[in-house]
């Protein structure tokens, strides 16, 4: 015998397996049969309906619970006020039985960090035993970023592993090379922030000391993260505590089976569920995203680059209910933090197909069977590299996958489903991040989650949510004032509707809204304005258009304080930004007004402004077959400027009494000629496409935009055939440099 | 046996209205009559009427002997509901104006179901109480600490209260940033307010948010104070009608409402806001009442009606209070009883999901119209009352005492095509297997309710009522060990019986956020306590104030201080009850410590105390107590084992773990203290129906409370 082997503990899984055999078998099973562990027939479930129903009922209201609790030991606002936390129930093998409400975005990262230890052989080294506590945070292994920490715990029943508990928090700051949660700045991994990749940190359900330590010093909020790791961990064992009662109630063969059972049935359910809804076929829906960094001094010279990122989404719905989807013809992965791993692709699906497909609380690691996904390698959807940052990925996530919805939406459509149908959301930024020197004097470091308040996209017969929910999650809340001003040294000067922030349309987007805030007893506090770039992201749907892009204003060393203490006029917002109410009221020695809305953190004082503008969502329709009275209600309620009712709309509006009212005949009017203007100014597609074809051979656009074409049809030769034929361009052809 | 009436409750519902009216003895009588929402005080007499008909007394005859009368009702959060409020008009700090259309985002998909949380296609705005033609903006700006950053533009603010006036405003609420820290800009815009008012001869009530509920959260606070404005105050109006009716007949108490705090107040209470939901904490409320009269220290208070089922816990005497709760889509910033809900009633609709046929038991309810079983409800999809009926669990013709006929066949058919057929069961198993996975899902959440909150079933009683409560009170607390199970026999009644045994009880919360850093000097702990007592000093005026409008004196007032309290960096308080009303020295701030501390780690067990982080004392709440008249526990001598015979109504097939059994049918009323009801039995009254299965029996005692044991001896 070799030696080392004698010293082997004892197998711990199912039969005197390893752990590692019993992953290898159940993927060569599902493999080979096509089935989840080859169950053809789902036993426990056609003979027991009733008690596989109580075992489901029992094992989710644990996980729930589990949250609920858990919720209130942490202290951050991110998961206490925003919910960002989840727990989820595994099999030995690492995949989903069942999860908590919360971040769905997880239904498949923790498995992918279970599975990560199970193939390193940590069973071997450095062992799983019943009490272990494992930490992970690592988006290679398997996470959307950092800001992500996962507790993960094994199952044992009579010193047989059972399964894994995990539980997922959302962190305040990481400890990145910029304070937040969300850095921009990072051009490689190594400042991506504090990395716990996949780690024993505990044991006899006790946290190893020397981890507690290694963490109080890692990152600028510490007293978050430990009550965020009380709060996992917690959790953790209340769900541990509701398997072993399921056991002792109805037997280890009885769980066993039911765990294997419900994950086929996910499966399965997904597949039919595909199939009920939708319209077999292929849906494409490109979307870009964009950064100007060139003239960023802070970053190493390699990264100091304008760039557009390239997402064409392309979703493959078979007869089946087979669902897949490729980002073939993505461009390259770069230095910079927004680039995402596929865990953190699989992340993003899941959070948009619970709010469509499957919103219910039976999804499971078997709606991950019954898909197929392409990302390709090299990619930003795939760096295949290891040092690459991922700590922004959603800043790529968010407006990549704006695709899915337009997707969906179109093929809810064409089934019937009209209620169904949500236009593209608008990204969720600006993201107000940071640190410094708070209002008490202390160390501290924010990112302001109002932002998971913008519009979503509008839907058929329907405009969309005004400033309610994130495309990461549904159940949005912007927060109170008086509570986001009890942790950040900014004073709300106002928080307003934003106007013109929609996608127009027939039904327009969900609008946005926009937060002033002074700042306000602090010597020091760096600040980053985070939101969608200078290209929109997507179109809207069936005719609606694109939701606004988002401009940067912040006022340094400003007059504001002795304005107002005067009692004259100052600002609540921006409102219009052509006639933006901060210029005209304030004086500031520095003005950055401009379409930088991505830069790294710049240092704030007392009296310096700054300025959160939200998104809205995208359109559906043509914005001249709105009902001319929503249109009324829009300008006077603040969610449109008044000449864009005349100029988008075509509707015509008077003052009657102080209040806007549509002219009927007017309106007629105006909407015929606008017609006719379109009918003057239209051209046959092939003349079109031909004036486009020259300057796509001359390479007549932005560099950006050629540099991102230039990568794509690199890393994808398919993606350069079809572009070389859609635009019946030589065979040779490249993009210029 | 002539009746003594001595204390009233009045439960006004949307459709009719009940009166309870409690003797001498404890024994009581409900009357009921149809609402009359012109003039309640017209449906309240008629309701009256009804109850004393039953013991033959008339009502001049009734109230001058009454010493405690009590109303709950429904008609303001209807008001709200449907949006049938006051024109109100709104000062917010400039900048602010856009709250209500805001909202928050979390407003948008409250009281959803967890399937439509997600589906966020289904989320909505709320329609606003106030119009944004409504509102203005005051430039002000007051900080966290108190500190004014920017002064109140006076001129402004006159213009903007002008503004309201001239558009016809029937009140105004004044809510700024912060004025539950400092009050003063609130107060200036008063008395600029009040200026206005009389240049222009007119009047219209103020409402300030610091005043009325100072806590930070702004929308909370918000929400709440537009909710006095918009609905409270009208609905005052009703309530008053019906105190003059009283009056008018005689009675010598004072009318209450009921609070969501869980006691009562004056109908010229402050803060009405806080009356917009009694129902569900009456029963809490009886529940701490039967608790204390019987000597039992916890109690878990369980509640079946026809769309949830409520869980609420009685410890150590005292129930725990919500200070920010969600009603009507709303976030609220007011003290509310703790109870938790799930969405599961005898209502529930049952489906089975095609696309994985799997059960689904609601979250929707077919509510007032029952189930299939009752055509003229209208439903198609089968309830779970629908499988009482298949079960032999209900009597088809004995639903409310006979007054509604059910169809058990429709049920059947129903279940056969929507639920058996599609699981490959028997309609009976099916209906069978419906109803336990319900338990399993209310016994869930009964552990969940009771373990998560660090304490175990086997120390508490359980005690359950409300009209679908006795049904599954067998299934859902089996093998959980409960000390004790109770079902008092007037279990339909029991919220109103609860509003009847509410304290005379105001209380008032601020927020004051007082750090206590580790290492605190004795002196500066001092300086702790001096705050504190400023506080408690300010509340105890205001509960003072309250209650000398009812001509209540100083010297009658019981007093009782609660601090809620955090590790420091955490958002979640918990309310720690002080040994004394006011503090008195360092000492009495690290018993409160200890105590919060021994509270701390009972709720999150698992999680370890944060001491070396200090601590955090966010709100300071006065509660003042007067004594008043409320219902005496019935007193009946024990009898026999054995029913008499005219309490047997006889036998019935019933469908038992998957065999069809008789079972002994029993009518409540006729059975006496004394007497032993073995499973399995089915025991009916025309508004609840207790159901015994065989491993079970039931012992009715002097006080006319079933107790619930099991054949097998050892836990319940």
């Amino acid at each position: 015998m070799m030696r080392g082997l004698e010293t082997q503990p004892k197998p711990i899984g199912w039969d005197g397996k390893r752990l590692k055999s019993m992953l290898e078998e159940s993927e060569a099973f599902f493999e080979k049969t096509g089935f989840y562990q080859g169950l053809k027939e789902l036993k426990l479930k056609s003979a027991e309906p009733i008690l596989y129903e109580k075992i489901f009922s029992k094992i989710r209201g644990g996980l729930v619970n589990a949250r609920d609790t858990a919720m209130n030991i942490s202290a951050s606002p991110i998961v206490k006020e925003i919910g960002e936390l989840c727990f989820a129930l595994y099999t030995p093998e690492g995949d989903s039985v069942s999860l908590s409400t919360g971040i769905i975005v997880h239904v498949h990262t923790m498995s992918d960090a279970i599975k990560y230890m199970i193939k390193q052989n940590y069973e071997e080294n450095p062992g799983i035993a019943d009490g272990d506590i494992f930490i992970n945070n690592d988006p290679i292994i398997g996470d959307v970023h950092n800001a992500d920490v996962q507790t993960l715990i094994p199952l044992f029943w009579e010193g047989e592993i059972i399964g894994w508990v995990g539980g997922v928090t959302h962190e305040i700051d990481i400890g990145a090379l910029t304070p937040g949660s969300v850095p921009i700045g990072p051009t490689h991994r190594f400042e991506d922030g504090i990395d716990c990749p996949a780690l024993k940190c505990g044991a006899n359900d006790i946290l190893f000391r020397d981890h507690v330590l290694r963490c109080d010093k890692a990152t600028r909020t510490p007293l978050y993260w430990k009550l965020d790791e009380q709060a996992r961990i917690a959790g953790c064992h209340m769900v541990r505590r509701t398997v072993v009662e399921t056991i002792k109630e109805v037997g280890i063969d009885v769980y066993k089976a039911f765990t294997r059972e419900v994950i086929e049935e996910g499966r399965r359910s997904f597949l039919s569920r595909i199939k009920e809804m939708t319209i077999p076929g292929r849906y494409r829906a490109p979307a870009f995203s964009d950064y100007s960094f060139t003239n960023e001094a802070r970053l190493p010279a390699h990264a100091r680059v304008d760039k557009v990122m390239h997402a064409p989404m392309e979703i493959t719905i078979g007869g089946d209910g087979t669902f897949g989807l490729s980002f073939e013809g993505a461009d390259a992965w770069g230095w910079h933090s927004m680039n995402c791993t596929p865990s953190a692709m699989q992340g993003a699906i899941w959070v948009l197909l619970t709010q469509t497909v499957i919103p219910n609380d039976k999804v499971n690691d078997g709606a991950y069977l019954a898909t197929r996904n392409h990302f390709p390698l090299g990619t930003w959807t795939n760096p295949g590299v290891d040092h690459v940052s991922t700590g922004i990925s959603w800043f790529f996530l968010i407006p990549g996958f704006t695709g899915m919805f337009k997707c969906l939406g179109r093929a809810f459509q064409s089934r019937g489903y009209l209620e169904e149908v949500i236009s593209a959301y608008g990204a969720t930024g600006n993201c107000l991040q940071g640190g410094g020197i708070d209002h008490v004097g202390k160390q501290s470091a924010t990112t302001n989650f109002e932002l998971c308040c913008v519009g979503t996209g509008a839907g058929i017969g329907r405009d969309g949510l005004d400033f309610a929910a994130a495309m990461w999650n549904p159940e949005g809340d912007m927060g109170d004032v008086e509570v986001w001003e009890l942790i950040e040294p900014f004073l709300y000067l106002g928080r307003r509707i934003k106007a013109n922030t929609a996608g127009p349309g027939m039904y327009r987007g969900g609008s946005g809204f926009e937060s002033l805030r002074l700042c306000w007893k602090t010597p020091f506090y760096e600040l980053q304005n985070i939101n969608g770039g200078k290209v929109f992201s997507t179109s809207g749907l069936f005719g609606g258009y694109p939701n606004a892009c988002m401009y940067r204003l912040n006022m340094h060393n400003t007059n504001i304080l002795e304005q107002a203490k005067q009692g004259k006029p100052y600002p609540r917002g921006d409102g219009d930004p052509a006639d933006s109410e901060m210029l005209r009221l304030v004086d500031a020695e520095t003005v950055l007004r401009d379409k930088l809305t991505t830069t790294l953190p710049a240092p704030f004082k007392e009296g310096d402004l700054y300025l959160s503008n939200l998104n809205g969502g995208t359109g559906v329709g043509d914005p001249i077959e709105r009902q001319p009275s929503s249109v009324e209600r829009d300008v006077e309620e603040g969610y449109l400027l008044g000449r864009y009712a005349d100029s988008c709309y075509g509707v015509h509006l008077e003052k009657v009494d102080g209040r806007q009212r549509v002219d009927q005949e007017k309106t007629e009017k105006r909407r015929q000629e606008i017609r006719q203007k379109r009918k003057r100014e239209s051209m046959p597609v092939k003349a079109w496409m031909d004036i486009e074809k020259q300057k796509i051979l001359k390479g007549a656009f932005a560099r950006p935009i050629r540099d991102m074409y230039r990568s794509s049809m690199t890393l994808s030769d398919r993606f350069a055939k079809e572009f070389r034929e859609f635009w019946s361009l030589p065979d040779d052809f490249e993009m210029k440099e | 046996m002539r009746r003594i009436p001595k204390v009233m409750a009045i439960d006004a519902g949307g459709t009719m209205i009940d009166d309870f009216v409690v003797d001498d003895k404890g024994e009581f009588v409900v009357g009921k009559a149809q609402t009359t929402p012109e003039d309640e005080s017209v449906g309240f007499f008629n309701s009256m009427q009804d109850a004393l008909g039953y013991w033959k007394i008339d009502a001049q005859e009734a109230f001058p002997t009454m010493l405690s009368g009590v109303y709950s009702g429904t008609a303001m959060l209807n008001r709200l509901l449907s949006r049938k409020g006051n024109r109100v008009g709104l000062l917010v700090t400039a900048g602010m104006e856009d709250s209500l259309l805001l909202e928050r985002g979390v407003q948008t998909h409250l009281e959803l179901s967890y399937s439509d949380k997600l589906h966020v296609a289904t989320h909505s705005h709320n329609p606003p109480l106030v119009a944004k033609e409504h509102i203005r903006g005051v430039p002000e700006r007051i900080d966290l600490f108190g500190e004014t950053v920017i002064p109140i533009n006076e001129a402004a603010t006159k213009k903007a209260v002008q503004e309201l006036l001239a558009l016809g405003v029937q009140s105004i609420c004044i809510c700024l940033l912060h004025a539950y820290r400092n009050p003063v800009h609130e107060m200036t815009v008063q008395e600029l307010a009040e200026e206005v008012m009389e240049e222009y001869g007119t009047e219209v009530p103020l409402y300030l948010s610091s005043e009325l509920y100072p806590k930070r959260g702004d929308l909370p606070r918000l929400n709440t104070l537009l909710i006095d404005a918009y609905a409270a105050e009208p609905s005052r109006e009703q309530v008053h009608k019906i105190r003059e009716k009283t009056k008018a007949l005689g009675a010598p108490f004072e009318l209450r409402i009921m609070a969501s705090h869980g006691g009562t107040v004056s109908t010229s209470a402050k803060e009405l806001a806080r009356t917009l939901i009694s129902g569900p904490i009456g029963g809490l409320v009886g529940g701490r009442h039967l608790a204390e009269k019987l000597g039992c220290k916890n109690v878990v208070c369980t509640d079946i009606g026809g769309t949830s089922f409520d869980i609420g816990l009685i410890t150590d005497g005292q129930y725990t209070i919500n200070p920010n709760p969600e009603i009507a889509r709303f976030v609220l910033s007011i003290p509310l009883v703790q109870i938790d809900s799930i969405g599961a009633g005898t209502g529930s609709f049952i489906r089975v999901n095609p696309t994985n046929n799997r059960v689904e038991i609601g979250p929707d309810s077919a509510g007032s119209r029952i189930g299939v079983c009752y055509e003229e409800g209208g439903v198609d999809t089968p309830t779970i009352t629908d499988c009482h009926l298949v079960l032999g669990y209900l009597d088809p013709n004995y639903f409310l005492g006979g007054d509604i006929t059910l169809d058990a066949q429709r049920a059947h058919t129903a279940l056969k095509k929507q639920v058996a057929d599609p699981l490959g069961l028997t309609v009976e198993a099916a209906a069978e297997g419906v109803i336990s996975i319900l338990e399993e899902n209310l016994k869930n959440q009964l552990y969940a309710s009771i373990v998560g909150k660090g304490h175990s079933p086997m120390s508490h009683v359980l005690l359950n009522y409300g009209g679908g409560g006795p049904l599954h009170v067998a299934g859902f607390s089996r093998d959980l060990g409960f000390e004790e199970i109770l079902i008092p026999t007037w279990a339909a009644g029991f919220s109103a019986y609860g509003c009847a045994a509410a304290d005379y009880e105001y209380r008032s919360d601020i927020s004051i956020d007082i750090p206590l850093e580790p290492g605190i000097s004795e002196e500066e702990k001092g300086g702790v306590v001096d705050m504190i007592n400023g506080q408690v000093a300010f509340l105890q005026s205001r509960v003072g104030e309250e209650f000398e409008k009812s001509g209540v004196s100083a010297d009658q007032i019981e007093y009782s201080l609660h601090i809620r309290m955090t590790y420091m960096g955490q958002l979640e308080d918990l309310e720690v009850k002080c040994k004394k009303a006011v503090l008195e020295g360092p000492f009495d701030l690290e018993e409160l410590i200890s105590d919060f501390e021994a509270l701390y780690g009972k709720v999150y067990a698992l999680a370890a105390h944060l001491t070396e982080l200090g601590y955090l004392l966010t709100t300071v709440v006065v509660v003042g107590r007067v004594e008043v008249e409320k219902p005496l526990l019935p007193q009946r001598s024990l009898g026999g084992k054995s029913p008499k015979s005219e309490a047997k109504k006889g036998t019935r097939s019933v469908y038992w773990q998957g065999e069809q059994m008789d079972a002994d049918i029993f009518e409540m009323d006729r059975l006496e203290p004394g007497n032993e009801v073995k499973g399995l039995a089915v025991i009916e009254a025309p508004s609840t129906t207790l159901m015994v299965p065989p491993d079970r029996y039931v012992f009715l005692d002097e006080h006319l409370i079933f107790h619930m044991k099991t054949t097998r001896g050892g836990g319940q």
